[in-house]
């Protein structure tokens, strides 16, 4: 009896077991790679067109008549209001803001969470990060982070849309922000799936190819015993394995060769 | 060898192999009064069946003896 170590059971399994992981592993690292990547775009995109309807209602000239100290007036609380309504509707969205090029950098005007938390900014606030020239470019169209990147509130992608006055003319840039968190668990959360995908089928093509393995050696083992029986004298023994594989040919071969065998061995007064 | 006898033993000998020939000798020798099987005629076959079924199943099981029988049947 071979072990099941030598077994070609155990070896047609591992192999085809192995052969599977190989390949769904290759298909998992350009799978999740592409998928990560248009997750990204998509994110992007999303991002750019909530701040550009955001944008849409916002009342430029009433943005631009804000100055620095006026956090506590009608106006801008009722801009921060608008802002922290309109955030409010989308999960997605962490932070909601306007800025505006000062003409020595960019600044902000209203940040939907002043007043709630102590981190907010306040009107004239510089902001210099990375990500000012993203700004600037959303003062002609709407836009999105290229990439991640991190200030002092934390980690984050953004999209930015023109606020424009009754003239049409940008005033003002909305942000909104997605943190990283967000964006990081909704790509995890497709490795997870493509990992569990692909641990399953290898699971099942390894239990499929274990069922196949194991009739075609019970049927080897078959033919081996009926020829160790016949090696060691035994002439009663009889070939049982019906099968219309290769297989199946051997056995055919095989039994005709037994009854040859059985024919010639036979004594002729008494043997059939 | 007649051409029944020539049949028979082609169906014989992809069950039981090389060895046939002495099969089927024997068979017609002991249970048909001695006829020597290259004389095997049609109205021989009804026994000569009869025994094949018996003796081939004792060397290849009952089913693959069924099998053969069937195919001489037809011929």
């Amino acid at each position: 009896m071979v072990s099941a170590r030598h077994s070609l059971q155990t070896k047609l399994t591992a192999s085809f077991v192995i052969l599977i992981l190989l390949i769904s592993g290759l298909t998992f690292f350009y799978t999740y790679g592409a998928t990560k990547s248009a997750l990204k775009d998509t994110i992007q995109d999303e991002l750019a067109q909530v701040a550009g309807v955001m944008a849409t209602q916002i009342n430029g000239d009433s943005v631009i008549l804000l100055k620095p100290g006026e956090e506590n007036t009608t106006g801008f609380i009722a801009i921060r209001d608008q802002l922290a309504g309109m955030r409010a509707n989308s999960k997605e969205i962490t932070n909601a803001y306007i800025m505006k090029n000062s003409g020595n950098g960019i600044v902000f005007v209203v940040d939907d969470i002043y007043g709630t938390d102590p981190n907010a900014a306040l009107i004239g606030e510089s902001y210099t990060t990375g990500e000012t020239s993203t700004i600037f470019e959303a003062m002609k169209n709407q836009v999105a982070s290229k990439d991640f990147y991190t200030d002092k509130w934390g980690t984050f992608m953004s999209g930015y849309a023109p606020i424009r006055n009754s003239a049409g003319e940008t005033v003002a840039v909305l942000g909104v922000d997605m943190t990283a968190d967000k964006v990081i668990a909704k790509q995890d959360f497709i490795g997870y799936t493509i990992y569990l995908i692909m641990g399953l089928s290898a699971l099942i093509a390894g239990l499929i190819i274990f069922y196949f393995s194991r009739t075609m050696i019970r049927d080897i083992r078959k033919l081996n015993d009926t020829a160790e029986k016949i090696s060691m004298g035994d002439m009663s023994a009889m070939v049982e394995v019906q099968r219309n594989d290769e297989i199946g040919e051997l056995a055919s071969s095989f039994s005709r060769m037994v009854a040859s065998l059985k024919i010639m061995m036979s004594d002729d007064d008494n043997k059939p | 060898m007649s051409q029944l006898s020539d049949s028979v033993l082609k169906e014989t000998t992809v069950y039981l192999g090389p060895a046939s020939k002495k099969f089927l000798e024997r068979q017609t020798q002991a249970h048909l009064n001695g006829l020597l099987f290259d004389h095997l005629e049609s109205q021989h076959l009804d026994e000569l069946v009869k025994w094949i079924e018996i003796s081939a199943g004792l060397l290849i099981g009952k089913d693959k003896a069924a099998d053969l029988i069937k195919k001489i049947r037809t011929l």
